[in-house]
């Protein structure tokens, strides 16, 4: 029995594994560039172009294939996001701050917060139907579906914040504290920046949580339509490269986000190693 | 002055030990208040929904137990826990047996931790796409005209396309074990990290073949893995609707599908008898896993 013979027939298999992981997507992004609107979703290839991009876009002549209602979904899913990626972040990082002194009936609490994100969006889209049709309030995207995108990243930014603190030095607070500065401005000037690699990560959890829910979505949110529920609505429908092509360009949308994240990380751990310098200096 | 800041400073620690004092009380309550109002409430009133009266296109709130007795009495209701109880079991497993063997590679046999990192961030990716998007990725797979079914002809290994690839039972369970395994293989590898290299040295300097390391030390070690993975993956598939709408062309349907179809048409009482199914076995599903390991013991 000889380890290097299963540690090479484990790597062939994570390989294969990964084949596994990428080859639908893979797939997909080949196939958005089927030619149209005649080209359906399958191979072969019949002549490569860029016409179900064009689609999306409203860019071709009128064909037998509607377009993807996707202009105004596209707005409210990012609006949306954005108010979740707020909200959900100011409810992270405050009762993360809280976890920071032990107090009874702590457990309860985290188990609350905790159980968002266990409980499956179908469940509490359910429930939230039935509060809003028994009290009479109309459902909306930027209503009783925003609450419920909230219940579901509070508890991302929440978990984050928390081990963000949970290896934070707070002798630099009580050093600004004893220096006789106000509490409010100590969170702005020592906590805050020692902490926003973490909340930068809670927003990003929350945006990109919240731009791709639709469960939760789909009950609580009544009449208009946002981007995934609008995917969703060609599930029942006959699909075309069209969203495929969408597909493509939503990760790459994804890609671009993470960057941003990226440079954002960067800068402030760059800064960070730029303070302790000027430190030791 | 300073004297009394600090017998205030130790009262106030003094009452954090007893009770959330004013600060982090305030700290706690938009939180609290939230998950409140928009979590617990409407579950709870999931359940007391779910004993109103149903008529054809309105509930009122008469208590009655005929929407229960109609979903326990009804084939269509018993079909759907059953489907969602096999599939569920099925997925489960799948998940693991396809995950773990990737999870050992990574986490025990790959000693650089960079490539560690790059194997787990690639694991991680595709979450970048659309949930739905990955879901309707699988149909130009598996269809009958599909990558899969095209490549086996041009190989020769059938002559005909397998037309029970697409819209079936299993391509459900194909499309929910390649989502859903990454949440397998991610709380194993990170249990099989933790792992001494010294305790492995040690039993083969004793003589002991793979196997046996593998049976008595490895496999123990990563169980709470196993089981995180398994909550991970139990809540999330026990809750699906999407990949059996997407992919099962209808011949699926799930307590979720069962749920949807049911608000569709405004029989909210039958719907929220199926959620209050579908929270009773999640319950059960996730404190009967939590048995098998004391996760704060191990974590």
């Amino acid at each position: 029995m000889n380890a290097s013979g299963i540690k090479f027939g484990l790597g062939v298999y994570t390989t294969l594994f990964l084949v596994f992981l990428y080859g639908p997507l893979v797939v997909l992004a080949i196939l958005s560039f089927q030619t149209g609107p005649e080209g359906g979703p399958q191979f072969p290839i019949i002549e490569w172009s860029t016409y179900w991009y064009k689609h999306l876009f409203g860019l071709t002549p009128p064909s037998r294939i509607a377009p993807l209602p996707i202009d105004q979904g596209l707005g409210r899913s990012m609006l949306l996001a954005m108010m979740t990626m707020v909200v959900s972040t100011i409810l992270g990082v405050t009762a993360a701050q809280a976890f920071r002194r032990k107090f009874t009936g702590s457990g309860v609490v985290f188990y609350l917060i905790v159980l968002g994100m266990m409980v499956p969006g179908v469940l509490v889209g359910l429930g939230m139907a039935l509060v809003a049709n028994t009290l009479g309030i109309e459902r909306h995207w930027w209503g009783t579906a925003f609450v419920l995108h909230v219940v579901y990243t509070f508890p991302f930014a929440f978990l984050v914040m928390l081990a963000i603190f949970n290896r934070f030095d707070s002798s630099v607070e009580e050093a600004s504290w004893s220096l006789g500065v106000s509490p409010a401005r100590t969170f702005r000037k020592v906590t805050f920046p020692l902490i926003f690699p973490g909340v930068l990560s809670a927003m990003l959890f929350a945006f990109t949580l919240s731009y791709d829910e639709f469960s939760r979505t789909l009950f609580a949110s009544g009449r208009d339509l946002t981007l995934p529920l609008a995917i969703y609505g060609t599930f029942s429908v006959e699909v075309h490269p069209n969203v495929f092509a969408f597909g493509v360009l939503t990760t790459l949308f994804s890609f671009a986000l993470l960057s941003v994240y990226a440079v954002l990380m960067g800068l402030s751990v760059r800064r960070a190693k730029r303070i302790a310098v000027q430190e030791e200096a | 002055m300073t004297m009394t800041a600090v017998t205030e400073e130790i009262k106030t620690e003094k009452a954090a030990a007893n009770g959330p004092s004013g600060k982090t009380l305030w700290l706690l309550a938009p939180g609290v208040l939230w998950m409140l109002l928009f979590l617990v409430l409407p579950l709870a009133m999931m359940l007391y929904v779910s004993f109103w009266t149903q008529t054809t296109f309105k509930i009122e709130p008469t208590l009655t137990l005929k929407s229960w007795i109609t979903f326990f009495t009804s084939d269509t209701y018993l079909g759907a826990l059953w489907t969602t109880v096999r599939i569920w079991l099925i997925v489960l497993a799948a998940t693991v047996v396809v995950g773990y063997p990737a999870a050992l590679f990574v986490g025990l046999f790959v000693k650089n931790k960079t490539l560690q990192t790059v194997l787990l961030v690639l694991c991680v990716i595709p979450f970048w796409t659309s949930f739905l998007i990955r879901v309707l990725a699988w149909r130009p797979m598996l269809g009958k005209e599909g990558a899969i079914n095209m490549i086996l002809m041009k190989i020769g290994i059938i002559s005909q396309p397998i037309e029970v690839l697409l819209f079936s039972e299993l391509s459900v369970i194909i499309g929910m074990t390649q989502i859903y395994c990454v949440f397998m293989v991610g709380p194993i590898a990170f249990m099989l990290g933790r792992i001494d290299p010294s305790i492995i040295e040690a039993a083969k300097d004793l003589g002991a073949g793979f196997w046996r390391i593998f049976r008595t030390i490895i496999l123990p070690l990563s169980m709470p893995g196993v089981v995180v993975g398994a909550i991970f993956v139990s809540v999330m598939v026990l809750g699906e609707f999407a990949t059996s709408a997407a992919l099962s062309g209808r011949k699926v349907n799930l307590l979720g599908n069962i749920i949807v179809t049911q608000v569709g048409s405004l029989k909210w009482a039958f719907a929220a008898v199926a959620g209050v199914v579908l929270t009773i076995l999640m319950g059960a599903v996730v404190a009967a896993l939590l048995r098998v390991v004391d996760l704060r013991k191990e974590l």
